[in-house]
């Protein structure tokens, strides 16, 4: 398996992401100060190797923070002009609102307009954005924020230790923001003085610092305006949020698209560079490529670029594509509890499923499953073939030898063979599956659906339903095939908690429970490593218990793996993006110039 | 009477459709309680009678309410902003198709089996079969990509200039008015071959009248009569129904906020904008009866 970005890594780089990966997981988990002196905790600018180590304990680190930043470039053009970006896959921005934002392509916006206690850059440099300082209580429990003074909000109202605490007591309450459940351990916060506020934990979490190192817009401790609250309802606010971030949003209209101002009262008087930022939603794929190579936008930003059209963009001129793994996996997802695909129990050791009817059928159409022919017809090439939830962007965790070792490595003869000794031979005898799609994915499962009948010959018909439709079936465990998969998983736990455990919040959540004991997969050792390697210290034995997670699911067939994306950043050549602003998931405009 | 019954039905109907809008937005969230805190505060946990009145009610005072979604826009707010972008388009559309259509359509009966006529007939069959959002994309891959001679996608108010409000509207309005042309010029053709051929354009011939006098005054306004009726369908279904080009051009328009409240089953947002566009078609039939008795005043209501 050819993984392009990690052949680039030189040996030098490998030693020092690789010595890096050890000293960020030699903590021992119970040290409420993750294995750091005390004052590594505390800003106002917090070390590399700290946030590492903080993002490790978070189980947040990821094979794409480790990449090495190359520092801001110098400024290719002079400050001013107007930036005009495409928002891909959308039709509007409906909020702004970091209560109520719960998508990337939303917060992308949030972050140049509000603003976080701390920032992360790309060289992971935790700065502060809103506190001048922090410091830590010995018992990891305590946090003390010295607040930057002379920060003024869009509206002209200073920002102050109240408007940290409103933020928090607004994000707490559920019926006013979605996250709450994201600040549950904060036991309180406490103003100590208007620039100076003091978080009390109920145990020490790393995840909160982490929270709060990142600009968070989006997160429960993005600091909103109260002023502006006062006067605003949540309507209002959420179109064009007041906060103290870079730029001010002047206009925003849905579906018409969101114009952002150059703030003029940013405390860094160098930021931002750009006067004016115009952000349009386009949903359809042509429109956005025409819109960017007509000049009429000049950046893509929002969803991710459609697959299709990235070959198109390498070979014009005048755009920069910069290309790097996507965190994610797509999948077909079998259903255990169909009478012709039945595996009630995936605790029975391989060989004994290996010799049940219903197991042969689930691995047949995984293996059957032609991975470099489907991201050639359904990713225009643009893909790497999946064989587990660990994705190329996870690196150190990774198996680059999976496609060999995998139970499910494609094998159209022994898949044939499997449904032979299923009783199907030929696939004759067995009934057409309805595959769930979406009206987006449609495409994609029809070539699915091509690959399983010229492979296996077996009918699947596609059932095409809108999303809530599906997302309502797909809890229920009312379907045969799906085709869905996850996106965003920067972190072994993101793929294995979120979607292999028992206790996943995906796991058929809404099936008969009399009827199926579990939704779609339940395996008691992939339950056990995946709650132990949370929590163990030694990254090689964490690396050990991810990858033994992976293969059991891999081989045990959870779901048939499809393919791992790719993340791009597209724009035009004048464009200067410079790569400390390439943070994963944020479209930082502030220091972007234009030529 | 007719729009009420309309927003009865779709507002029973649309909750037998399946889908859960709160779950489907709070998927990613994985917090079931939060779905449950927001069902509560939109009022969705109540029977469904209940919330039919009280929707009623609202409605009575004038309000549609507020969309599920993100900020919770009002749904008369999404409304008043789709509107003019919907009508801008229609009527440039509108305008585009009967500039095409009349001039083809008077010709094509006027030249009948000429070589004008065959290739009106031609160009005709071409614009009807044309799916919109192809000829969509290839308008912007030629104006807009290549040529850079129009915007590819966007909407640009009349208040901020009558020359930017019309380019980025010229290929919408081209995409969207190119297959009603092709419908409308062949009515026009028929109707005129009908017109042409009665007693009283003989007479006028006979009299010696001039043969655009005879075509424009005389028979264009008795064959336009059939033809009313389709060109006020024809109108109606571009105020609701550009949805595919109002994607491909990112203009959200009315066809665009039912189509994306239907998915999103954003079920205030969708009642809303299907009683606006009952009102439109209602609105645009009375257009069309009024008209017949201008242009025939023969035509009286008893």
């Amino acid at each position: 398996m050819k993984i392009k970005w990690l052949e680039s890594f030189q040996k030098d780089q490998q030693q020092k992401v690789s010595a890096e990966l050890s000293d960020a997981y030699d903590f021992d988990p119970r040290d409420p100060l993750f294995g750091l002196p005390r004052n590594d905790l505390e800003g106002p600018v917090m070390s590399r190797r700290a946030v590492l180590r903080l993002l490790a304990a978070t189980g947040a680190l990821t094979a794409w923070h480790m990449l090495p930043g190359t520092g801001i470039r110098p400024a290719a053009a002079a400050s001013g002009g107007t930036l005009t970006a495409g928002w891909a896959g959308v039709g509007e921005i409906v909020t702004l609102d970091p209560a109520q934002i719960n998508q990337v392509l939303q917060f992308q916006i949030a972050s140049n307009v509000l603003s976080g206690l701390t920032h992360i850059d790309s060289d992971l440099v935790a700065r502060g954005d809103l506190a001048e300082s922090w410091q830590v209580s010995a018992d990891g429990t305590q946090y003390n924020f010295n607040l930057r003074e002379g920060v003024t909000f869009h509206n002209g109202d200073k920002f102050t230790a109240d408007d940290v605490l409103f933020t928090y007591n607004r994000s707490r309450d559920p019926k006013q923001s979605i996250h709450s459940r994201a600040i549950s351990n904060v036991k309180a916060v406490e103003k100590i003085d208007d620039y100076t506020v003091r978080f009390r934990l109920k145990s020490p979490q790393a995840s909160f610092l982490v929270k709060s190192l990142e600009r968070a817009s989006g997160r429960a401790m993005t600091i909103v305006s109260r002023g502006a609250l006062a006067k605003m309802d949540e309507t209002d606010y959420g179109m064009a949020p007041v906060g103290t971030g870079p730029f001010r949003v002047t206009y925003h209209q849905l579906g018409q698209g969101v114009v952002l101002e150059k703030f003029d009262g940013y405390y860094d008087p160098e930021r931002p560079k750009l006067d004016k930022v115009v952000i349009k939603p386009i949903i359809d794929t042509e429109p956005l490529a025409a819109a960017l190579e007509a000049g009429d936008t000049q950046l893509i930003g929002g969803n991710p670029v459609p697959a299709e059209l990235l070959d198109r963009f390498q070979s014009n001129s005048d755009l920069v594509v910069d290309i790097v793994p996507g965190p994610g996996f797509q999948s077909l997802w079998i259903n255990p509890w169909h009478p012709h695909m039945r595996v009630p129990d995936f605790d029975k050791p391989l060989g004994d499923l290996m010799k049940e009817k219903g197991f042969k059928v689930r691995l047949a159409i995984a293996k059957a499953l032609d991975r470099k022919r489907y991201i050639k017809q359904a990713q225009f090439d643009r893909g790497l073939e999946a064989f587990g939830t660990i994705n190329p962007a996870m690196g150190f965790f990774f198996d680059t030898g999976i496609n060999e070792t995998s139970n499910q490595a494609f094998d159209p003869e022994a898949a044939r063979r499997l449904m032979a000794e299923a009783g199907y031979p030929d696939g004759k005898g067995f009934p057409a599956l309805k595959l769930l799609t979406t009206p987006a994915n449609r495409r994609e499962s029809q070539v699915v659906a091509n690959i399983l009948k010229k492979n296996l010959n077996i009918k699947i018909e596609l059932d095409t339903k809108d999303f809530p439709v599906l997302i309502e079936d797909f809890d229920a465990m009312r379907w045969d095939l799906v085709r869905i998969g996850s996106g965003g998983d920067y972190d072994p736990d993101d793929g294995l908690v979120d979607w292999m455990q028992t206790a996943s919040k995906f796991n058929g959540s809404k099936r008969d429970k009399s009827k199926q004991a579990f939704g779609f997969f339940s395996e008691k050792e992939v339950d056990q490593l995946v709650s132990e390697q949370r929590v163990v210290t030694d990254p090689e034995a964490r690396r050990k218990m991810v990858r033994k997670a992976n293969q059991i699911t891999s081989d045990k067939v959870t779901c048939a793996f499809l393919f791992h994306p790719v993340d791009a950043l597209v724009h035009h050549k004048r464009v200067n993006f410079p790569d400390v602003s390439r943070i994963p998931g944020l479209v930082d405009l502030d220091r972007v110039t234009l030529s | 009477m007719v729009t009420w019954i309309v927003a009865t039905l779709v507002f029973f109907m649309l909750r037998a459709v399946p889908g859960d809008p709160l779950v489907a937005m709070l998927f990613d969230v994985g917090d079931p309680a939060a779905a449950e805190e927001l069902r509560q505060k939109y009022g969705l946990d109540r029977p469904l009678f209940i919330q039919y009145v009280k929707w009623c009610g609202l409605l009575l005072q004038g309000d549609m309410g507020r969309s599920i979604y993100g900020s919770r826009v009002p749904v008369s707010t999404i409304i008043i902003e789709a509107l003019p972008r919907t009508i801008s388009l229609a009527l440039l559309a509108f305008a585009i198709a009967i500039g095409i259509a009349i001039p083809a359509g008077i010709i094509a009966a006027l030249r009948k089996n000429s070589f004008l006529d065959h290739a009106t007939t031609l160009l005709a069959f071409l614009g009807l079969s044309m799916p919109d959002f192809w000829l969509a994309i290839m308008l912007i891959i030629v104006f807009a990509a290549n040529l850079h001679w129009l915007p590819a996608i966007g909407y640009v108010p009349i208040s901020q200039g009558v020359w930017p409000w019309l380019k980025h509207l010229i290929l919408p309005a081209i995409a969207a008015g190119t297959a009603f042309s092709a419908i409308i010029a062949r009515m026009i053709r028929s109707s005129m071959l009908e017109v042409i051929k009665t007693d009283y354009i003989q007479v006028a011939r006979a009299k010696g009248l001039r043969k655009n006098t005879i075509t424009l005054v005389h028979a264009l306004p008795n064959a336009l009569i059939p033809v009313i009726t389709v060109m006020g369908i024809a109108f109606a279904l571009l105020m609701a129904t550009t949805v595919v080009i109002e994607n491909v051009f990112s203009i959200k328009g009315l066809g665009r906020v039912l189509i994306q409240g239907i998915l999103n089953r954003d079920y205030p947002v969708v009642q809303g904008a299907i009683l606006v566009v009952s009102m439109i078609f209602i609105f645009i039939n009375l257009l069309v009866d009024i008209l017949y008795t201008v242009i025939d005043p023969r035509i009286r209501f008893e």
